[in-house]
């Protein structure tokens, strides 16, 4: 190789490298040793070196898979994930087909509004939620009325599991359209002409051209949207009821109201553990695709 | 974002634009240093008294009125929890010359020796205090700590509600008993905190909030998993907003918390008025006392503010801005007739003895504890 495009690559590449080594490795590194450590009688961790010898234990890891809650906590936060995913993505899709498939004039202002609740904090986007799906709300009153018609009893909808799924899939929604709206605006419109010419009819069209085409984009949303589900601690906080426990939830508790950090590291490097391993799945998956 | 902003002032200032430029573009390049460096000569100028508070804990006159006697500067930081104030600090943050924690946090902090001892003889207004409220058992004698005001855990309530369905507000059974919960169920909710929830449990059954046995908490924890269908959230914020609009009519929470609702109820004109009062078990007192942080500049100018928030005049601001309880009993001609006579704020002296505070759990205590806690959610 050219030492000039080789040094390039080391300017380019460098920077980034070196901020995740700062920034991922280095405190995923302290985490690992937190979690050996003991808890401080006051927050904190207990010293390391305790009369000459190292003060380690195993005890987190014991306590964490002595007995299933922890694992059902994962497994809950699992499925709030997946669903989530799932929903956006059967939501984004169409938007994202219809912004790609428009007029480049109001293909920009499209993308502009999808980008657009952005613009205000998260936070105030779920607490208007909560008045959204209050059982003062006109929604509410409209849904429990038709439920009321076939003689249902009338539900709650705020703080519950579906009140979390709502929060969850609004503040996800651009995460997913944005990725697939880059992917399939790429796609050649003269790749469905000649599927049409060879006769095929509108669905064959889209499940053997456009779908196919669009799974880099479907890959890369779907990350998007289920790594930060796994770890949301907010949206269950405030709109979630009696049950609604995630992982997230658990550790912001070691850390603030138990003050357990050793615990609540294992915690975070199980949660590592687990986005790492759906991180590789989806690009062995994704790669397996692209060879075939 | 600096930069940019210099830029921008530069542009607006006329007055020698060449020299405030030349600053400004130090202040960018010095950054930090140079800023702490501008503040501490500003300190040196005049006196500065820094004050980390609870959010909306001191009344607005008060504080004015102490700058003025004092000739002084009074800053204010505020945190929203004991947790995260104690993480601040543990993270490194100084220069604070007064905190207000709870009781359990100023025997956190004692112990971890980041308190500089009260010198009494420079509060004259000590005298003021209620001794009830005195030496206590996280601080004995009030070596580090002077009592401010407190809250109790309670519960607030619709009180048309609570007596169109019959349900007895004055007893923890209203949140524990499904046989009342039956009748509002989706309608309460209980604090999202480990320790006050099971501390409201402990009472119901007839123990010590303090208490650490397993067995007990245990049977705690089989009453609030009985209990948990029926309530609709664990909730430590938005139970006041709830509560004034009418979509929950009884919620576990702090009685400064309640005395908000039922003026915001008031003003807004509900066809309903919200009540509180405290269990007749028993219930969770937290006092929240002054105390001097060792990494304070200025322990003169701590002690003097402390002396005139011992005033019974100064004092009683605060109760009848936020319907605190207050430990001083020089304030009480001061407060509002309405508070005083309110027993959820100024316990009698039957309720008062039924009162704890809570005390800090060991680590082990702490893991245990928080292992329930997810059990209960899960179920």
């Amino acid at each position: 190789m050219d030492k000039g495009v080789r040094l390039l690559k080391w300017l380019t590449g460098g920077p980034p490298f070196l901020f995740l080594l700062a920034f991922f490795v280095a405190p995923s590194l302290i985490m690992i040793v937190a979690s050996f450590r003991f808890p401080g009688e006051y927050g904190g961790l207990a010293p390391l070196i305790a009369d000459g010898k190292a003060n380690l234990t195993l005890e987190t890891y014991r306590f964490f898979f002595s007995d299933f809650i922890y694992t059902q906590v994962f497994i809950k936060s699992f499925v709030m994930a997946l669903a989530t995913t799932l929903i956006c993505l059967i939501m984004a899709y169409p938007v994202a087909l219809l912004i790609a498939r428009s007029s480049k004039k109001f293909r920009d202002l499209m993308v502009l509004l999808v980008v657009l609740p952005f613009a205000s904090n998260f936070l105030i986007r779920v607490y208007a939620w909560m008045i959204i799906l209050g059982p003062q709300a006109a929604f509410s009153r409209m849904i429990n009325g038709a439920l009321g018609l076939f003689g249902f009893e009338p539900v709650a909808l705020l703080f519950s599991p579906f009140a979390v799924l709502v929060g969850m899939v609004y503040v996800h929604l651009p995460f997913m359209v944005l990725p697939l709206y880059t992917n399939l605006e790429k796609h050649d419109p003269v790749l469905l002409d000649a599927a049409q010419d060879l006769g095929a009819n509108a669905w064959q069209r889209f499940w053997r051209v456009t779908w196919p085409l669009s799974l880099p984009g479907v890959y890369s949303g779907a990350a998007l949207v289920f790594i930060p589900v796994l770890g949301m601690f907010a949206i269950p906080d405030i709109l979630g009821g009696t049950g609604d426990i995630l992982i997230g939830n658990l550790i912001k508790d070691q850390l603030l109201g138990t003050r357990d950090w050793p615990f609540g590291s294992t915690l975070s490097i199980m949660l590592t553990l687990v986005v790492l391993a759906c991180a590789g799945l989806a690009m062995w998956v994704s790669r397996r695709r692209s060879y075939a | 974002m600096n930069t940019f902003l210099t830029a921008k002032d530069t542009k607006v200032h006329k007055g020698n634009p060449g020299f405030v430029f030349f600053l400004r573009a130090l202040c960018v390049l010095c950054g930090k240093s140079f800023l702490v460096f501008w503040f501490s000569q500003a300190a040196l100028a005049a006196d500065v008294l820094h004050l980390y508070n609870w959010n909306n804990y001191i009344s607005a006159q008060t504080m004015e009125r102490f700058e003025a006697e004092c000739n002084c500067k009074v800053v204010q930081d505020y945190y929203s929890d004991n947790e995260e104030m104690l993480a601040k600090l543990a993270a490194g943050a100084s220069g604070y010359d007064i905190l207000v924690p709870t009781g359990n946090a100023v025997d956190a902090l004692i112990r971890q020796g980041a308190l500089r001892p009260i010198d009494k003889t420079q509060l004259p207004n000590f005298r003021n205090l209620n001794p009830a409220y005195l030496n206590t058992a996280f601080d004995p004698g009030n070596r580090y700590s002077v009592p401010y005001a407190y809250t109790l855990t309670l519960i607030g309530y619709n009180t048309e509600k609570m007596k169109a369905l019959g349900i007895p507000a004055d007893t923890w059974a209203a949140i524990f008993e499904p046989r009342y919960l039956v009748k509002m169920k989706g309608r309460v909710t209980v604090l999202d905190s480990q320790r006050e929830l099971m501390a409201a449990a402990l009472k119901y059954l007839g123990y010590s909030a303090n208490d650490t046995d397993e067995a007990k908490w245990r049977q705690a924890r089989d009453l609030i998993i009985r209990a948990k269908p029926y309530w609709a959230a664990f909730n430590a914020s938005s139970y006041i907003k709830e509560l004034t609009i009418g979509n929950i009519w009884l919620a576990h929470g702090y009685s400064s918390d309640m005395f908000q609702a039922v003026q915001d109820a008031k003003k807004a004109g509900r066809p309903f008025t919200i009540g509180y009062s405290a269990p007749k078990e028993g219930a969770v007192l937290s006092l929240d006392s002054m105390v001097l942080h060792k990494s304070g500049p200025r322990p003169d100018l701590a002690h003097r503010f402390i002396n005139f928030m011992l005033d019974g005049k100064n004092s009683a601001e605060l109760t009848n801005l936020i319907g605190s309880g207050n430990p001083n009993l020089d304030a009480m001609p001061f407060i509002k007739p309405e508070i005083v006579a309110n027993t959820a704020i100024f316990p009698d002296r039957e309720r008062l003895a039924k009162l704890e505070m809570l005390k800090d759990l060991d680590r082990n205590k702490r893991r245990v504890l928080s292992r329930m806690w997810t059990e209960i959610k899960l179920r």
